[in-house]
């Protein structure tokens, strides 16, 4: 059992839901601070063996840093780094058993495309041999043989000798992928590097990064801020705010059982509203009691309530457990987002169905539609669509800027 | 509309660049001139191309500045880069603060930057000085030399402290364009830190070294400001050899050597663009372009045994290039060397070379620009010359400073050859410290094509109706001193009244705008050109002059009755002056009759040597096969009842000198 | 991995302490002492005496960089507009003349503006002086070029045009060009998109022109001597007679140097602080 101080949450192996295999990568008690200010907070985390694990987070969360202490780019202000068990905390990141994959691909533009893949090969590395110490270099028929064998599990046969500014932003992705594959790494470090890619381009490779990662059986930690990414491809994922880490679990553990309101409003979408437990299985909000599956809560103590758009039925008034007025309406090609206004509270609803501006609807929610998270910090901050649109426009300018100083703060 | 816009801004443009270039064109176009003019056109030649290799100044200077900018660029380059790299990896306060400081040398002045190091230099010289007796004076085993100078060191440092900067400001660029993430990628891929620097930072951003480097390269070449304050007495850059020509007359050769360069920078450029230009099309077409035979050797080449090979030839050049600038340093440095410091045009300088090869001490000759400068050289601390060549005053001033070293007349036994005449004069009545070098007189020159009369009076120089066309003479003691002939004063006097009322006389005129200008050396092309009609001299300089004036110029030479000064410029060697066995060598050699007859024909100054002044006649008929004209050999050797209306210079009292210094100032500040 | 490559850094920061930072405070020391050591202000009280020169230098070198303002900024302009060949070919044209040493270029200048020299006899080849003298009565032989004013101002464009074109083509030339074409389309015209778009974004180029001009200048020697014939004495000749003319006094020398270096900078931060205001101006 491991204790999160900074979170305060306890993590169960149980709770995981991950299969016992061998650990390869831990992160014990790990801080960071830049100019005196915590950027990883008290970090306690590991990393199986063929495991494709995703740090998930708004920009500044911490998962780049976290990213960069595993690659070695970054020393860990106190805690420990331990790879199958020995502390590498020291180790620079040339000497580690670990590839990156950098955010913006970072291929180096005075290289084709074969030299690029080949760097890390005809790096001679010093070994020692029988106590001395000598330079090894890799034979240049198994260079080639390598890189070409890389090339074509990434697709790119026939590329070698272009230039990397001849190459589109797909190409490049899969070229600093080979790159980093070329040298056989244990673990394999990707930084949101589908970022820079259009959504259709994205969607491809990320098919593609899951085939690779489970034809060769190696570790994949990946980072990225775009959690239906995170829930497609991810083993494990891991999600982190502030420093902390908030919930790891599997995909469907993080998005059924979210741990508190800025999980359950990260992943997805969720009306998150105040309530009060009043035994187990019984909750109440909008003054009245509704059946749930939650237990082990305190006589009436308050309680977040998340429900997720897509589990309310929209049934007409007279048969509702609640009532409410359509507020707004916006198609979304599979459903319409439809937001409902419940005595001033706004929820956002998500159905196939089409009801217009001003109806007065009825819903009923299901005790499984309804998921209680103890109070946290993060109580109240989010899960009202009282302004939705404006909302989002913000998030995503506010997110934009964030990334912007997260490049310069790092450098 | 469009088109006539674009027709307009070329023509304008055009116009620039003809502005820019017709100066360099008429440089050029006189490069081949017959004739040793740069205004006047007597038929092409290549001839100052071929005495261009003959010309030892010039072919020196040449040296020393590719020299020292080829050292300059390559040290500052490597510095430059690596500085760069350490200023960003800083927090970008600290190097905001740093890049402040770095941008001092190319916000400065270059003045203010060369005086600046000079000052510095001389400062550290000085405290080494005691500190390396101190540390000679507590131990035996080692002993640091105590007298450091200006020299080439200092020149190639102060090169380098205003490259640095340039490189840092090129390289700055593409560091901070570079995706941070690629030295993480080649660490990441196995690198250490060091082979990531060599196999990408270096790759990326070569653009900004090689622009960097190109800057700093011409920077240096065409520096001449800080090389001025900084390269002390023993060196001298191309830059400094044509300020000391352009006071006098640049000979043909330095546009020679200049055009010479100036298409070879020309031919590189146009290479360089040209590849440039095709490789951009290449890459505009996306096609896989071919390799060229460089990159196929390259290719082949990379095999390791091939690497080996390549590395050897690498390490056989930079130690081939080390030991080449070892070898010419220490060539120059361990051979025996005496460093003369003269005038502009003061010497045959074939004789530098027949010392040369009787003796094998090698001889630094160089040159300054008057009495004044030479002293304020001195007193500096820039200059480590052995022998120097001031006139009269100058000489009593630095024996009564106690800057002369005594001489050893048994290891000069031509010194019997000077005339009495010349000896125990005023300014050395023992006759301890000098050996005569020549003698002459200064008087009036005028166009007489310009002038409707005989000039026979100082009156002249102050005339209104020669407004706008006389030269003063830049240098306060002559020009103060022909205005006290002119009132009939001493040129030795003391008595600030009559100084004031000299000045006066000057200053009156010079606000009348009698005065074209205030020249030295400058005289030269001034009066053969014609450009002036009336200018004051020395003997010697006229009859070069006249040598070479141009058509329609006629030059004449006069004592005015009023009287004038006639001085001796004579050889003494520098107090603690290290080499001064070749100094007395150098001394006696350039007092013997051959010398002197060669001096004098070169120079036209007279020659104090007694046989030397007697046998120039005939050895000038031997020579041109023509008899020497009696007035032009009066004009060099002024006869008796001439210097009888003349008097030397003695070196003023401190306060008299001042008041010259302070009118002098006055004046130029009119 | 980021302290040791900071490391690099540090010879440098030892190398500009000694080269850059110590010989000017030699300046000062020298500026505020006599020559046997005592400390005095009289180096500074003497300075009236040159106040003359002291205008003189500043009123040509800002005559000059006015100029070369003049004539670098359209020139720099009209070739940012040109294709990618000849702009090229024009910078390396505009670079080339530094290969020919500046002495030269500027005694050049000397045999074309001389009274006999290759303008004048230009004039009266092609019978001016003929022309002026019949109709004004005049007995005119030749105009009187060399050793003046302007002269001198004319060896100083001459000398540092380029330094005024480079700075402000690279900044014109790395321009948005979209920025012009979003001026266009609300409605600006070419002289308004200039004069509110170009202009203004092209300032800092202007300004390091004008830095780049003036410095030089303003403390130039051999210009003035070989143009101006010694009689437009400039603060540089001032200095270069203090330490290596007639005039032997380095701490006077020393003085003028400090004096003119505070100007300057005082200059630069006041014409810099304008710039940025005028920045800020057009961004708001």
């Amino acid at each position: 059992m491991l204790r999160l101080r900074g979170g305060d949450i306890k993590i169960m192996e149980k709770e995981r839901g991950r299969i016992m295999s061998k650990k390869l990568i831990s992160l014990a008690d790990c801080c960071v601070a830049f100019d005196g200010e915590l950027v990883l907070d008290h970090i306690n985390l590991y990393f199986n063996d063929s495991e494709f694990l995703t740090l998930l987070g708004p920009s500044g969360c911490g998962k780049t840093t976290t990213l960069r202490i595993i690659g070695g780019f970054l020393t860990p202000t106190s805690g420990e780094v331990l790879f199958d068990g020995v502390r590498i905390n020291d180790i620079p990141p040339n000497q580690r058993q670990v590839n990156t994959v950098f955010q913006r691909y970072a291929l180096f533009p005075h290289l084709n495309v074969f030299e690029n893949v080949a760097f890390g090969l005809r790096v001679p590395k010093t070994e020692t041999v029988e106590g001395r110490k000598k330079k090894v270099k890799i034979p240049e028929e198994e260079i080639r043989q390598r890189v070409l064998e890389m090339l074509e599990v990434v697709s790119l046969k026939g590329f070698e000798n272009r230039r990397i500014t001849e190459l589109s932003g797909g190409q490049q992705q899969r070229v600093a992928i080979a790159r980093a594959l070329v040298n056989r790494p244990k673990v394999l470090l990707l930084d949101e590097p589908l970022g820079a890619l259009d959504l259709r381009l994205r969607k491809d490779m990320q098919s593609e990064l899951k085939r690779i990662q489970q034809q060769l059986g190696i570790t994949f930690i990946y980072v990225t801020h775009d959690q239906e990414e995170a829930l497609a491809m991810s083993d494990t994922i891991v999600v982190m705010d502030q420093g902390r880490i908030q919930q790891i679990g599997t995909p469907e553990d993080i998005y059924n059982e979210p741990k508190n309101a800025f999980v359950a409003d990260f992943i997805g979408e969720s009306n998150i509203l105040d309530g009060v437990m009043h035994e187990d299985f019984v909750v109440e909000f909008f003054n009245r009691k509704f059946k749930c599956l939650d237990k082990g809560f305190g006589p009436m103590e308050p309680v977040d309530v998340v429900i997720r758009p897509e589990d309310v039925d929209i049934v007409p008034p007279e048969k509702g457990q609640l009532r409410g007025t359509v507020a707004s309406v916006t198609f979304k090609g599979v459903h319409y987002d439809t937001i409902v206004d419940f005595k001033g509270f706004k929820w956002l609803i998500q159905t196939t169905d089409y009801h217009p501006e001003g109806e007065t609807i009825g819903i009923i929610l299901n005790p499984d539609d309804i998921h209680i998270m103890r109070k946290s910090e993060y109580s109240g901050m989010f899960g009202d669509y009282s302004s939705y649109s404006e909302e989002y426009d913000e998030l995503e300018d506010v997110s934009l800027l964030e990334e912007d100083g997260e490049g310069g703060d790092e450098e | 509309m469009k088109k006539f816009d674009r027709g307009g801004s070329r023509f304008l443009i055009g116009l620039m660049f003809l502005f820019l270039y017709l100066p360099i064109l008429l440089l050029i176009i006189f490069s081949f001139n017959a004739g040793d003019s740069s205004a006047v056109w007597r038929g092409f030649s290549l001839h100052w191309y071929s005495e261009l290799f003959h010309n030892r100044l010039i072919m020196e200077s040449l040296y020393s500045t590719l020299l020292v900018s080829l050292l300059a660029t390559a040290i500052s380059t490597a510095a430059g880069t690596f500085a760069a790299i350490g200023l960003y990896s800083l927090s970008r306060r600290k190097r905001d603060a740093l890049l402040v400081v770095n941008n001092i040398p190319m916000m400065n002045a270059d003045i203010v930057t060369g005086v600046s190091l000079c000052l510095f230099f001389v400062a550290f010289f000085q405290g080494w000085g005691s500190f390396a007796r101190w540390v000679n004076g507590m131990q035996g085993a080692f002993q640091l030399p105590t007298r450091l100078t200006l020299g080439f060191g200092t020149l190639l440092l102060a090169h380098i402290a205003f490259n640095i900067p340039y490189v840092i400001l090129n390289v700055a660029p593409r560091l901070r364009q570079m995706d941070k993430n690629l030295v993480d990628a080649a660490q990441d891929l196995g690198c250490t830190w060091m082979q990531a620097f060599w196999r990408v930072i270096l790759p990326e951003i070569k653009p900004g070294i090689v622009s960097g480097a190109l800057i700093a390269f011409t920077m240096s070449v065409d520096d001449f400001v800080i090389s001025y304050f900084t390269a002390g007495s023993s060196t001298s850059t191309l830059a400094m050899a044509i300020y000391g020509m352009t006071k006098r007359r640049i000979t043909p050769e330095i546009n020679a050597v200049s055009t010479l360069l100036f298409l070879t920078v020309l031919l590189l450029l146009v290479i360089v663009n040209v590849r440039e230009a095709r490789q951009e099309r290449r890459g505009a077409s996306m096609e896989p372009r071919k390799l060229t035979w460089m990159e196929k050797l390259a290719v082949r080449t990379s095999t390791p045994r091939w690497r080996w090979v390549k590395r050897g030839a690498g390490a056989a050049l930079a130690c081939g290039f080390v030991a080449v600038v070892i070898f010419l340093t220490g060539a120059t440095s361990s051979r025996p060397v005496v460093n003369v410091c003269s005038w502009g045009e003061y010497i045959d300088t074939d004789l530098i070379t027949q010392f040369e090869e009787e003796t094998g001490i090698r001889v630094n000759y160089q040159t300054v620009e008057s009495n004044e400068t030479l002293y304020s050289l001195l007193k500096s601390g820039g200059a480590d010359y052995d022998v120097v060549v001031p006139s009269d005053y100058m000489i009593a001033k630095l024996l009564e400073e106690d800057m002369l070293e005594e001489l050893d007349y048994g290891n000069i036994p031509n010194f019997s050859l000077i005339d009495d005449r010349f000896k125990h004069l005023s300014y050395d009545p023992e006759n301890r410290y000098t050996v005569p070098y020549t003698w002459g007189t200064v008087g009036l020159i005028y166009n007489a094509n310009m002038v409707e009369e005989e000039i026979t009076s100082w009156s002249a120089l102050y005339d209104d109706k020669y407004a706008g066309n006389v030269l003063l003479i830049n240098n306060s003691r002559d020009a103060l001193g022909i205005a006290l002939c002119y009132l009939g004063y001493s040129v030795n006097t003391t008595d600030e009244a009559e100084i004031r009322e000299a000045y006066q006389v000057i200053a009156d005129a010079n606000r009348r705008g009698v005065f074209q200008g205030k020249v030295m050396d400058e005289v030269f092309q001034k009066m053969e050109g014609g450009n002036a009609a009336i200018a004051t001299y020395y003997a010697g300089d006229y009859l070069s002059m006249v040598d070479n004036q141009a058509d329609g110029v006629d030059l004449a030479f006069v004592i005015p009755e009023e009287g004038s000064n006639w001085f001796v410029d004579a050889m003494c060697v520098l107090k603690d002056a290290p080499h001064k066995t070749e100094a007395e060598m150098w001394i006696n050699f350039i007092a013997s009759t051959e010398a002197n007859l060669a001096n004098m024909d070169y120079i036209w100054y007279a020659s104090p040597n007694r046989e030397a002044l007697e046998q120039y006649p005939a050895y000038y008929e031997e020579l041109y096969g023509e008899e020497l004209d009696q007035e032009t050999y009066e004009i060099m050797a002024a006869p008796p009842e001439v210097l009888e209306r003349c008097e030397v210079y003695e070196n003023l009292p401190g306060e008299t000198q001042k008041l010259y210094s302070q009118l002098w100032v006055e004046l130029g500040t009119d | 991995m980021k302290n040791k490559r900071a490391l690099f850094a540090v010879p440098y920061v030892g190398w500009m302490a000694l080269f850059v930072v110590a010989p000017i405070v030699m300046v000062v020391i020298y500026a505020f002492t006599t020559a046997d050591g005592g400390v005095t202000m009289e180096n500074f009280a003497s300075m009236g005496t040159y106040a003359s020169v002291f205008t003189r230098s500043f009123w040509l070198a800002i005559l000059a960089t006015l100029i070369c303002l003049l004539i670098g900024y359209p020139a720099a302009y009209f070739i940012s507009r040109e294709g990618p060949r000849f702009q090229r070919v024009a910078m390396m044209l505009i670079m080339l003349p530094m290969w020919m040493n500046f002495l030269l270029r500027t005694y050049s200048w000397m045999s074309v503006l001389e009274n006999n020299g290759l303008l004048n006899r230009f004039f009266s080849a092609i019978g001016l002086f003929t022309l002026i003298n019949n109709i004004f009565g005049t007995e005119l032989e030749y105009f009187t070029m060399i050793n003046t004013q302007g002269a001198v101002v004319l060896g100083m464009v001459y000398n540092y045009l380029p330094f005024m074109i480079l700075p402000i083509y690279s900044v014109i030339e790395k321009m948005d060009g979209s920025l012009v074409e979003a001026a266009r389309d609300l409605g600006a015209g070419s002289a308004r998109v200039f004069r509110k778009v170009i202009l203004p974004l092209s300032l800092p180029g202007v300004l390091s022109g004008v830095t780049m001009v003036f410095v030089p200048s303003v403390s130039t020697f051999a210009i003035s001597r070989l143009l101006g014939g010694g009689t437009q004495m400039m603060l540089g000749d001032l200095i270069e007679q203090q330490f290596l003319g007639g005039a032997y006094n380095p701490q006077l020398g020393a003085a003028i140097s400090l004096v003119m270096m505070v100007i300057v900078v005082v200059c630069m931060v006041v014409m810099n602080h304008f710039g940025e205001g005028e920045e800020q101006a057009v961004m708001l």
